[in-house]
């Protein structure tokens, strides 16, 4: 089984082209960086990996790192390139760098099916004979050119013939030569080609020479004499040299092998979607469209039917039960553990459904790019940028993909803190428990949905200047980002998103929910005796009890509320499963006041997320100390707010 | 002393990179994207809010903030 990865710049279309011809899947969206993770997928009976997109293979942003550790240490079988043939310059620009890692490769030009649109001509013959690679036009959203190109992989992975590097300026070209020959360059490993090497030590890259031993005395004084004499010659630093000569390279081959009309792209769109006056206001009734036609529409519509049929279910199956002479330690677990707890858990599948399905739209089509681009001044006094606006609005519909996709923000203590602030915003676990307070206590009053999204943002804002003043090492920080074409996304890249963030819903449904049920159900039906006892005076009720006063300030120091929290961080959709199950046909009124309740929610929606979300906090703060340092925030932030509201509404209501 | 750069063009105005004087990361960030030495910056918008700009270069956008713009030295126009 060969090793093949698919390499290129976000939104080539590299992650198009994996789910069409894989059989796993990767997420898609028209946003730099939404391969957030590596994917593999079976190609042809060939081990197929999806690498994030990258503009190059410098050390600085984690998935350029990740993508060279790969290439470098797994030694791939072969690299597809996939370029965006639109945008060829820049794209070779990266092809340069793939080039010197010495495996086979394959340029895969994509979007085919747009060039005479663009005016663009590309003569593949000669591109193939600049870098001695097979080069192949497909286009992965309709799926041209897919026979060619399995036809290329199989030869490519047959003669395993590996691209000829394309050489720099003469001085430059010199002293790499001079570098190559020296003794040091036997101490790389052998998976790495000598040329790169070469190159590395040039830019004094870190992460190069943290594999390596020193690097001899006498070798680093001719690298440093050369080098200055490089840099009064080209009156700049080595590294600029070195873009500047893989750019000069790529300018080259671009004006052999292209023709093409019109230099400077225009989005008719973006008249309209990022205009002067109207680009904000658009983007609120985009926002607002989202959540109206899921939770308002679509949930509208499922809850009341799922809740129904959920009872049917549970009567017809106590009678069916009873008839049989089942048990009841059985019967009670099936129908008030399980069904309870799971079913009050999948009611609200359907409208997260069509949440993820319209987040996926809007990240797929090129919106999101947009969206970062008009928010990114007011971002920026929260010490954000446009980048974090992404991470935020993902986190609508769940916080795991959203502390994922912050991988795009370049600068690490940016990046640390929008994920510390995405949790603020309500993921869409969250809203069954503000359903259910705000039918039981506010009369679903319509205005309360909205003002728990703008509760996360005032805690967002606060959080923002507050690490605002105490950063007293303010960094320069740059928001560099690509804004693509606009694009009808393909059904199945939408489908294959939407169902994979579902999927995981309904497997927590499945799994931790269930368990979490059932174990709730025990606990909270028998005594530390073991023996069935009233929900007053059961196992939960005691361990209630011992956290209970904790929350007392707070207004809902009640076992039941206690309990419930403590289930929220395993998934809080399991709040509501909790109280279901702890009140046993009880009203939920008996449990809060209006004061309380509203002091519940509020603690729910700022602390600390669940799970899932806190270990995908820890693997992407990559430190133990900030990630704790977050969590502690987070649940002191709630704590203290919810304390503030729930004294200033006792005075009001 | 020519001092203009990207941050001084009007919307519509364009014109050629002759250095970039900015922190050796964004430096290279900004290379990384293909602002090199003696290429064409057009800009195209500004955000609503003033800042950042949406620029041309190589044949696509990008966005960037003002103050990588003021980092994009232009030579001067003849």
């Amino acid at each position: 089984m060969a090793k093949i990865c698919l390499v290129g710049n976000p939104n080539c279309g590299k992650s198009t082209l994996f789910n069409n011809v894989t059989n796993t899947i990767a997420h898609v969206g028209n946003w730099a960086g939404v391969t957030v993770e590596e994917k593999y997928g079976d190609w042809n009976g060939n081990q197929t990996l999806d690498l994030p997109g990258i503009y190059s293979l410098s050390p600085y942003s984690p998935e350029e790192k990740l993508t060279r550790r790969f290439i470098l240490d797994s030694e791939p079988d072969l690299i597809i390139d996939v370029i965006d043939a639109t945008n060829l310059e820049r794209s070779l620009y990266l092809t340069t760098q793939l080039v010197e890692l010495g495996r086979p490769m394959i340029l895969a030009l994509n979007m085919g099916d747009l060039l005479e649109k663009e005016g663009i001509k590309i003569d593949t013959e000669q591109l193939s004979k600049m870098f001695h690679s097979r080069v192949v036009n497909i286009s992965a959203s309709k799926g041209l050119g897919f026979d060619e190109l399995n036809k290329a992989v199989e030869k490519s992975l047959a003669d395993k013939k590996v691209p000829s590097c394309p050489l720099f300026a003469p001085p430059l070209e010199l002293l790499i030569t001079e570098i190559i020959a020296d003794d040091f360059m036997h101490e790389a490993p052998k998976a790495y080609p000598r040329r790169w090497c070469a190159i590395k030590l040039l830019e004094a890259d870190e992460l190069f020479l943290a594999n390596m031993p020193p690097v001899p005395e006498k070798l680093a004084e001719v690298i440093k004499c050369r080098t200055e004499k490089l840099e009064k010659v080209f009156n700049d630093d080595i590294d600029a040299i070195i873009i500047d000569q893989r750019y000069h390279v790529a300018e080259d081959i671009t004006k052999i092998c292209e023709v093409k009309k019109d230099p400077v792209k225009k989005f008719k769109l973006d008249n309209i979607v990022t205009n002067k006056f109207l680009a904000i206001p658009i983007f609120v009734l985009v926002m607002a469209f989202v959540f109206y036609i899921s939770i308002s529409v679509v949930g509208g519509v499922t809850t009341p039917l799922i809740e129904s049929s959920i009872a049917t279910i549970r009567e017809s199956l106590h009678s069916l039960l009873n008839n049989l002479g089942v048990i009841s330690f059985l019967s009670n677990m099936l129908i008030d553990g399980i069904i309870s707890g799971v079913g009050a858990v999948l009611t609200f599948v359907p409208q997260l459904f069509v949440l993820f399905a319209l987040l996926s739209f809007l990240e797929d089509c090129g919106y999101m790019s947009r969206i970062a681009f008009i928010m990114d001044r007011a971002m920026r006094s929260l010490g954000l940028s446009g980048k974090s606006i992404i991470p935020l609005v993902i986190g609508t519909g769940c916080s795991v993909p959203a502390i994922m996709s912050t991988r795009t923000i370049e600068h690490p203590k940016m990046r640390r803190l929008t994920i510390m602030v995405t949790p603020f915003i309500p993921c869409g676990a969250k809203l069954p428990i503000f359903a259910m307070i705000i039918g039981a206590f506010f009369n679903n009053a319509w205005f309360l949905a909205p003002i728990m999204y703008f509760i996360g943002i005032i805690a967002i804002t606060i959080t923002g200047i507050v690490s605002q003043l105490l950063d007293r090492h303010k960094e320069d920080n740059a928001f560099i980002l690509e804004l693509p074409r606009y694009q009808i996304p393909t059904l199945k890249n939408t489908w294959i998103q939407t169902w994979e963030r579902t999927k995981g819903f309904i497997v927590k449904a499945g799994t931790t929910i269930l368990l979490a049920s059932i174990l709730i159900w025990f606990l909270n039906s028998y005594n530390f005796l073991l023996q069935e006892v009233s929900p007053t005076s059961s196992m939960l009720a005691s361990i209630g009890r011992v956290i209970a006063p904790l929350f007392r300030p707070l207004g809902f120091g009640t076992w039941q509320a206690s309990v419930a929290l403590l289930t929220g961080i395993a998934a809080k959709e399991s709040i509501v499963s909790t109280l279901t199950v702890a009140l046993q046909g009880q009203p939920i009124t008996t449990l809060f006041t209006q004061a309380s309740s509203f002091s519940f929610i509020m603690f729910i929606l700022l602390a600390s997320p669940c799970v899932a979300a806190l270990s995908a906090m820890a693997t992407e703060m990559r430190d133990r100390k900030a990630f704790w340092a977050a969590v502690a925030y987070q649940t002191g932030f709630a704590y203290v707010s919810s304390l503030i509201v729930y004294r200033i509404l006792l005075g009001v209501l | 002393m020519n001092n203009k750069t990207v941050e001084d063009l009007n919307v519509g105005q364009s014109g050629i990179i002759s250095a970039i004087d900015a922190p050796k990361e964004i430096k290279r960030r900004l290379m990384d994207m293909g602002f090199t030495r003696g290429i064409r910056v057009d800009v195209i918008k500004k955000a609503p809010m003033g800042d950042p700009l949406e620029v041309g270069i190589r044949g696509y956008n990008i966005c960037i903030r003002k103050e990588q713009a003021a980092n994009l030295m232009l030579k001067e126009s003849i």
